[in-house]
């Protein structure tokens, strides 16, 4: 089950409100294309219109003028109904029914679509497994479950039907920060998975670099940029974006790059048991299955080994790698693969020199 | 009351037992009747008060006078018209019940998270559909919280409606008044209090059962 992503293009979309023309939440002549199979992030602050064109895409908010075309048929004609049951949507605090059980909210869909019974149970029992929840749960009410609970049930509810397009608003605002983080990555191995395509709302900048394959700033109801967020961070379009993205965006860039994506250093190293020869540095103490154990001071051996280097993985954001060294006070990270065996080592300086070399 | 008459004669209440049952179905039927009708009238009410708010206001206001009219007071005044009949006896029940039901279910409707139904008509539900199967499952504590108060208020009215000749307990209150006579008097009183009490434990069980999402769970 892998429904292909929608192509969504908006032409010329407007929104007006009577009044005057900068009233809040209305577009002007917004005009972009979400390629097939990604998730483009609308961000800026409220107001900003970016909840507006939102739900313009599942007509929540009929557009002034203009047209927005899913696959190339134009969204803005057309039975409003049908198109709704065809994109997925996830809402600010999840608007679970708490009157249906889990299994109940997440079947919404595909019961108004008419499924058989049994398809639905089957699709019911694979979400609630593809999200990461207890089959127990089907059989509970939303106030039975925590915050991070029921926004994974949004979601499974909002990819019931298998959309080609889903449209997320804030998903997880409501969330403290440690659920936030980890909700915000399985929706993005999620989204690898199923290869559906996805406008995302949220007002935080920092959810925008991380969940945005594109992000798309606005402001008073226009488009600043759109780009993909590296684009964003190291080239802003205006003031208006460069202080959006914030002072530190050196910093967050460092959050889209992978320890991998450096060249690693290698480290003299030794097996636990076999001499260390005295000298001058140090060398790197492993165990039988080549997992590092710490480093050896070679002018003084007889010190033992010294554990206290930050472990991390070519996938570690090197933005968590340097606050990982940072934190424990020490110059070298030793990279691992998945089962824990040495690969390589990564420095501060390589970190810093990143940094330099992007301006 | 006769002096020398013990308060309660329990040979007469054994010799009167087909008549108490007689009478406390009366009773149940006026009541059922009263509040069936009400909610029907008071339900088309409130849809229409969703649908064009302004209507709210004047229906509240109408309800609201009808309340406050005394209930002998309205039957005296309905006699001329409909006379002393079961018609007058429910025009009278049902209109007690409205103002409550219609607030109620109003109030019920209003109190559903809006992100529930903001979810529902972005999955596609129609508007019906999110009437149906949204906002009124989720505002039945509140509509039944109302159904609750006005079936109590009816079970207390309908013993007025003996007056009218429409039976009810209110038979044996009225016998035991004219004739100086407790037995018939507390039986009625009793009774009556009685099926309030049971009909409200009814609703709370139906409700229970309705709901069962709003029970408290560990």
């Amino acid at each position: 089950m892998s429904p292909r992503g929608a192509t969504v293009e908006f032409r010329d979309v407007t929104k007006r409100y009577e009044g005057a023309s900068g009233a809040r939440g209305a577009v002007q002549a917004l005009t972009f294309t979400v390629p097939a199979g990604e998730i483009c992030v609308l961000v800026g602050p409220s107001g900003c219109g970016k909840t507006t064109t939102l739900k313009m895409t599942n007509r929540l908010i009929e557009p002034t003028s203009g047209a927005i075309l899913i696959d190339g048929s134009d969204a803005t004609t057309g039975d409003p109904i049908a198109l709704r049951r065809r994109i997925g949507y996830v809402i600010q605090h999840v608007g679970l029914f708490p009157h249906q059980t889990i299994a109940e909210n997440i079947a919404t869909v595909p019961k108004l679509l008419g499924w058989p019974a049994a398809r639905i149970r089957d699709r019911v029992a694979e979400l609630i497994e593809l999200v990461g929840l207890d089959p127990a749960y089907a059989a509970r009410y939303p106030a039975q479950l925590s915050g991070g609970e029921r926004q994974r049930v949004g979601v499974a509810r909002a990819l019931a039907a298998e959309p080609p397009l889903m449209l997320v608003d804030e998903p997880f605002g409501a969330v403290d920060p440690i659920v936030r983080e980890r909700l915000q990555d399985e929706f993005r191995r999620l989204h690898q998975r199923l290869g559906m395509t996805v406008i995302f709302v949220t007002h935080d900048i920092d959810e925008a670099i991380k969940m945005g394959d594109r992000v798309a700033v606005m402001r008073a109801g226009t488009l600043v940029q759109y780009a993909p967020p590296a684009e964003l961070l190291e080239q802003p379009a205006d003031d208006f974006v460069a202080r959006f993205v914030g002072a530190d965006r050196g910093l967050k860039r460092l959050a889209l790059i992978a320890v991998g994506d450096l060249s690693l250093r290698d480290a003299a190293l030794a097996r636990e048991g076999d001499p260390v020869a005295r000298g001058d540095g140090y060398v790197l103490l492993l165990d039988s299955g080549r997992r590092p154990i710490g480093w050896v001071n070679r002018a003084r051996p007889e010190l033992g080994p010294d554990p206290s280097s930050p472990i991390v993985t070519r996938e570690t954001r090197v933005k968590d790698a340097l606050s990982a060294l940072l934190a424990t006070g020490v110059a070298m990270a030793v990279v691992v693969d998945a089962d824990g065996g040495y690969v390589g080592t990564i420095g501060l300086d390589d970190i810093t020199g990143l940094l330099t070399a992007q301006r | 009351m006769t002096p020398g008459e013990p308060l309660v004669r329990w040979d007469w209440i054994a010799s009167h037992l087909d008549e108490i049952v007689l009478r406390l179905g009366e009773h149940l039927l006026l009541t059922g009747l009263a509040v069936l009708v009400g909610f029907a009238i008071a339900f088309a009410l409130a849809m229409a008060a969703l649908r064009w708010p302004r209507t709210y206001a004047a229906a509240t206001w109408a309800t609201g006078i009808l309340y406050t009219i005394p209930s002998l007071a309205l039957f005296a005044l309905l006699i001329p018209f409909t006379g002393l009949t079961l018609l007058t006896a429910e025009i009278g029940l049902v209109g007690y019940t409205l103002l409550i039901l219609l607030r109620n279910i109003v109030g019920g409707i209003r109190s559903v998270p809006p992100e529930a139904t903001d979810a529902a008509a972005g999955m596609g539900y129609t508007a019906a559909q999110t009437l149906w199967r949204v906002q009124l499952p989720l505002a039945l504590p509140v509509i039944i919280a109302g159904i609750r108060v006005a079936t109590i208020t009816t079970i207390g009215l309908v013993t007025v409606t003996a007056l009218i000749g429409q039976g009810g307990l209110g038979y044996f209150i009225l016998l035991g008044i004219q004739r100086f006579f407790s037995t018939p008097l507390l039986v009625g009183a009793v009774l009556s209090v009685a099926l309030a009490v049971a009909a409200d434990a009814l609703l709370v069980l139906a409700q229970r059962a309705l709901t069962p999402w709003a029970r408290p769970r560990p």
